[in-house]
């Protein structure tokens, strides 16, 4: 009550002192973000960058319910000139929302300001890996917030009731399904594993079955879907996930119940629910997570989730305040807020380092898995031609399909390839 | 004396029906006005906007926009994703439409007359209304569970098997289906038990005295008749409602399994808010309603004719 | 000759039976009508007893495989606290009584007149009206929404109590509900009410209205109810938190990307459903109880 007291009375002071603005030396930002749940970390660490930078303050708009909500907030604003200063944009839509609102003028480019600061700032703080998942068209304009790349959660004691070792999990797919396998034997109301890229609300997971074996899923115009090499063998081991290891092919809201209850051994999740799923779990099981298994160790790689800030403001005040704002949040002491409350990948390269997270890792050594897979990092492409949503419902469609074992996998490469380059046409 | 009389006393009621007419025609026209301002603003002005758009290729955040003709509506009646949801629409209103109609009925019925336990009852079933889908999706997630869930695990007692209720494609509708009467039961039965109180009880007793005294011939011979304006009134919002189901699909199948959920204004919500074909969408706005405007209009003139008033 | 004559005090069954078989018949009657009931309400509950149950329970025992309906830690104190002081659930409700008052008492000013036009008063333009208005029924927020939306923006009322509930003004339900109850309305009432010199308005609001109390009664609470869940136009009008409605508060418990605080989030349903229970409960014992105990009719 207090902090939303002080937050509600630093919103008062932000308004009175925003339309006596005539003396004032204080800016106010406003600020969008997705997921309401967020404000767990955006609120603490507003108050502690207010208390650095006291002629700045930082107003929360009622923050949109999904990446996708915001996302139509920001193009319903932009037409009506409403835009918030900040916005901390979904990766799969920043490339969307950027061109739209660089048409209008209305976005910041942030490479003179990122210039600006010296070389090493930069070198000690970011790595190019991160920063590159906020280009669009070779222009910077939102720097990465939160970042994360799927990981595997599992049942400590059903891997060890079907013979595996828990702290050295299978770091490929062939492994996985095989352990699971023996899960599935082993209970007889148990499923092996679970990957819900049936019911995932985008490309993500079909994307990084495809990208951890080195395949490629957009080549600039073209989409390949990892070629009929890997593309079909993406396809193969979905269905293979359902027929060999008992996958149950429900909502990925009641799978994630059913995972929490103990009902399935390995279950493949953002690792931004950490926090929440441990929560649920409580001492009905032993909870451990290990990296995503890659089966092309040179080239394999895995599209980064999350969100990065971008900069909509056009006065030259306020963009220096927004500027020094983002880069607060992505420093490290904000960074550490974030994985201590979700499980986030950091998006600081010092965060990690013993001042901030070590200790913290080291408690719960189920939080730094994600931060091990940083340099398998890739950006995280929409389809070109901006229809990305559409195509991904009917490429799930099919999914689905090859999954319930309706459709087979070659047959579901070539319907996937024709209906995705039918798609991208009708734009 | 006779002849003046009557030749005074003709034109005055003349006169006062005129006036009559008049002053209903001005209260009329004073008391509808207010109402359809609003219905202007509110509804007739966004539509033409609507139609404006559906006529071009209007994308949010676009800055210029074409002009397309009947492109969209020509896109629309081969569009088999259009097809598919108008299918699973009229599957969700058949199943929706006698299910929470009746069972109001039933239960408005069965209430009326109870005395101590009417209060109890009637707060039960109106409960489904009064709740939040946000908090209630989570809860019939948990209990549709299929490995889960109390229904499937009664299921299996019973020697069953387990039903995954929300994603089987077979199975998708029909529940949702079930959670849109769970939420109309209640609003139904207030209506139907507002309907019931308004018929005098003078009747019953009359009717009783004619030798009508079975409980189902009171029903057909009274009670049905006299609830008709208001059933007919329960039978067309109901429709009307099931049509427009949204909610419940955007926030717990989200058009899923396979596209086995999506209903008209969910592909039409995807169509302008997802994929962001503004143009596109209203095109399909207006083909929607459309139909349910031809399907309420014939309810009506079916209904009103055979409802006494 | 000797025709069957119904006894001088029929009893309730009112064939003349004994008085034992008529007690069956009531215990079987009684029996069958409150089977019906309970079975029906149990359908209706199940969801609320599960909603309660989660309110009270800790994280760890909310998905538990061993579904026992008494959890084993009580977590109601720490859920309810969490759900009233994270987030200004109390705000929220506040702010749902104002929006859904204003809403109400405009759609009574604007739809009972017109109402009673369409059902009583031959005037221009009645038919198209009528029509118009079942065609308004078909019409759902989502369709208005971007143009009403960017209208809103252009006179810089976004954002505002107004925004919020204006689309909502015109009730087009309501306008047929009591079309279909003033329709039954006694002419021969309103004729002697205008031989006796009343206006049209007073005749509206004297003496039609006060008959029509339990569809206006029944209408209220469903317009308290729909607004106060209303979830899809809020959204989009508002920007600032504390003129968000019940349902906006609750998305602060329930995340698609970290996942759902489900025992914070039961509790706050709980709290915010709890006034439209209480509203209903006013609403039908003031008038519908009301009206049938003193046998207006």
């Amino acid at each position: 009550m207090k902090r939303l007291g002080m937050l509600l009375s630093s919103l008062v002071v932000a308004g009175t002192l925003a339309i006596s603005s005539a003396e004032a030396q204080q800016v106010t930002l406003d600020v969008l973000y997705a997921f309401p749940a967020f404000a767990k970390f955006h609120e603490p660490i507003a108050q502690e960058f207010m208390k650095l930078h006291p002629d700045i303050k930082i107003a929360f708009r009622a923050p949109a319910p999904t990446y996708d909500d915001g996302h139509q907030t920001m193009m319903r604003q932009a037409v009506t000139n409403q835009l918030p200063d900040v916005y901390y944009s979904g990766f799969h839509l920043l490339s969307e929302l950027a061109r739209t609102l660089a048409k209008r003028n209305q976005i910041v480019d942030l490479d003179p300001l990122l210039a600006a600061d010296s070389k090493e700032f930069r070198a000690k703080n970011y790595s190019d890996r991160i920063v590159a998942l906020g280009r669009v068209d070779g222009k910077l304009y939102g720097l990465p917030f939160n970042a994360s790349s799927p990981i595997m959660y599992y049942n400590v004691e059903l891997v060890k009731k079907a013979g595996g070792d828990p702290e050295k999990m299978p770091d490929n797919w062939d492994a996985v399904i095989a352990l699971a396998a023996k899960i599935k034997a082993g209970s007889s109301d148990v499923a092996g594993l679970a990957y819900n890229v049936h019911d995932w609300p985008d490309v993500w997971l079909y994307h990084a079955m495809i990208t951890q074996a080195g395949g490629t899923v957009v080549d600039g115009d073209r989409v390949p879907l990892g070629g009929p090499d890997i593309g079909v063998q993406t396809l193969q081991r979905f269905r293979r996930f359902v027929s060999e290891d008992g996958m149950p092919l429900i909502d990925w809201d009641q799978s994630r119940q059913q995972f929490i209850a103990g009902k399935i051994g390995i279950f493949f999740d953002t690792p931004a629910r950490l926090r929440q799923v441990t929560d649920l779990i409580g001492d009905k099981f032993t909870l451990k997570t290990a990296i995503f298994p890659i089966d092309n160790k040179a080239k394999g790689g895995l599209p980064t989730g999350g969100n990065a800030a971008i900069i909509t403001t056009q006065d030259p005040k306020k963009q220096k305040a927004a500027w020094e704002f983002l880069k607060f949040v992505t420093g490290p002491e904000a960074q550490k807020i974030v994985v201590e409350t979700t499980g986030y990948l950091p998006t600081n390269l010092r965060a990690t380092g013993p001042e901030f997270l070590g200790p913290f890792y080291d408690k719960n050594p189920n939080f730094r898995t994600v931060s091990l897979q940083v340099d398998r990092s890739v950006p995280w492409q929409g389809y070109p031609g901006g229809n990305s949503v559409r195509i991904w419902r009917a490429q799930r469609e099919i999914i689905t399909g090859i999954m319930r074992g309706e459709i087979e996998p070659k047959a579901g490469y070539e319907r996937l390839i024709k209906e995705t380059a039918d798609l991208m046409k009708s734009q | 004396m006779m002849a003046s009389a009557v030749a005074i006393a003709a034109p005055v009621p003349v006169v006062r029906r005129d006036r009559q007419r008049l002053i209903e025609k001005l209260a009329g026209c004073g008391f509808a006005f207010p109402a359809f301002l609003l219905l202007l603003l509110t509804n007739l002005v966004p539509l033409a906007v609507l139609l404006y758009l559906s006529f071009t290729n209007y994308e949010l955040g676009a800055l210029d926009t074409r002009f397309l003709g009947l492109d969209n509506f020509r896109k629309a009646v081969t569009d088999p994703v259009l097809r598919r949801s108008l299918a699973n629409t009229f599957v969700y209103v058949a199943i929706v439409l006698p299910g929470a109609v009746g069972l109001g009925l039933l239960i408005a019925v069965l209430l009326h007359r109870r005395k101590r336990t009417r209060t109890f009852y009637e707060v039960v079933y109106f409960l489904p209304v009064t709740s939040t889908l946000i908090a209630m999706a989570t809860v019939w997630q948990f209990i549709l569970h299929p490995n889960l869930g109390p229904v499937n695990g009664m299921l299996r007692a019973m020697g069953f098997g387990e039903i995954a209720f929300l994603s089987e494609p077979a199975y998708v509708l029909p529940t949702l289906a079930a959670i849109g009467i769970w939420q109309l039961v209640g609003f139904n039965m207030v209506l139907f038990l507002a309907g019931l109180s308004a018929i005098p009880r003078d009747l019953y007793e009359a009717a009783e005295i004619d030798g009508c005294r079975s409980g189902i011939d009171r029903f057909l011979t009274i009670t049905w008749p006299l609830l008709g304006p208001t059933t007919m009134f329960v039978i067309i919002t109901t429709s009307i409602t099931a049509f427009k189901v949204f909610d419940t699909v955007a926030v717990m199948t989200r058009g899923g399994p396979m596209g086995s959920s999506e209903v008209l204004l969910y592909a039409i919500y995807l169509e302008g808010y997802q994929y962001f074909h503004m143009g596109y969408a209203a095109a399909l706005t207006l083909i929607f309603l459309a139909f349910v405007l031809l399907f309420s209009i014939l309810q009506t003139f079916v209904l009103e004719r055979r409802v006494h008033y | 000759m000797d025709t069957h004559l119904p006894s001088p005090h029929p009893s309730p069954g009112g064939r003349g039976r004994s008085p034992v078989g008529t007690l069956a018949r009531r215990a079987a009657t009684l029996f069958v009508v409150h089977g019906i009931l309970i079975a029906g309400a149990v359908f209706i509950l199940l969801p609320f007893v599960w909603m309660l149950i989660t309110s009270i329970k800790s994280p760890a025992e909310i998905f538990a495989v061993d579904f026992s309906l008494w959890p084993k830690h009580f977590n109601a104190v720490e859920n309810y606290g969490f759900a009233l002081q994270k987030v200004p659930l109390l705000r929220f409700a506040a702010n749902g009584v104002i929006v859904c008052a204003g809403i109400l008492l405009i759609q009574l000013l604007v739809a009972i007149p017109c109402a009673y036009a369409l059902a009583k008063l031959r005037f221009p333009g009645r038919t198209a009206l009528f029509a118009l208005v079942l065609m308004g029924l078909c019409i759902p927020i989502q369709v208005p929404a971007l143009p009403l939306y960017m209208g809103l923006a252009q006179v810089g009322l976004l954002n505002t109590y107004f925004a919020i509930m204006m689309p909502f003004f015109l009730s087009v339900f309501a306008i047929f509900l009591f079309r279909q109850f003033f329709k039954s309305y006694p002419d021969e009432i309103i004729h002697a009410a205008r031989l006796d010199g009343m206006s049209e308005f007073e005749i509206v609001w004297l003496i039609v209205v006060p008959s029509a109390w339990p569809a206006i009664a029944a209408f209220s609470v469903f317009s308290i109810v729909a607004h106060w869940n209303d979830l899809y136009w809020p959204l989009i009008v508002i920007s600032d938190t504390h003129l968000a409605t019940p349902p906006l508060g609750m998305m602060f418990f329930a995340d698609a990307e970290t996942g759902s605080n489900y025992g914070a989030l039961t509790a706050a349903a709980t709290v915010l459903t709890a006034p439209l229970v209480v509203a209903f409960l006013i609403a039908r014992r003031r008038f519908i109880e009301g009206i049938t105990m003193t046998g207006i009719k």
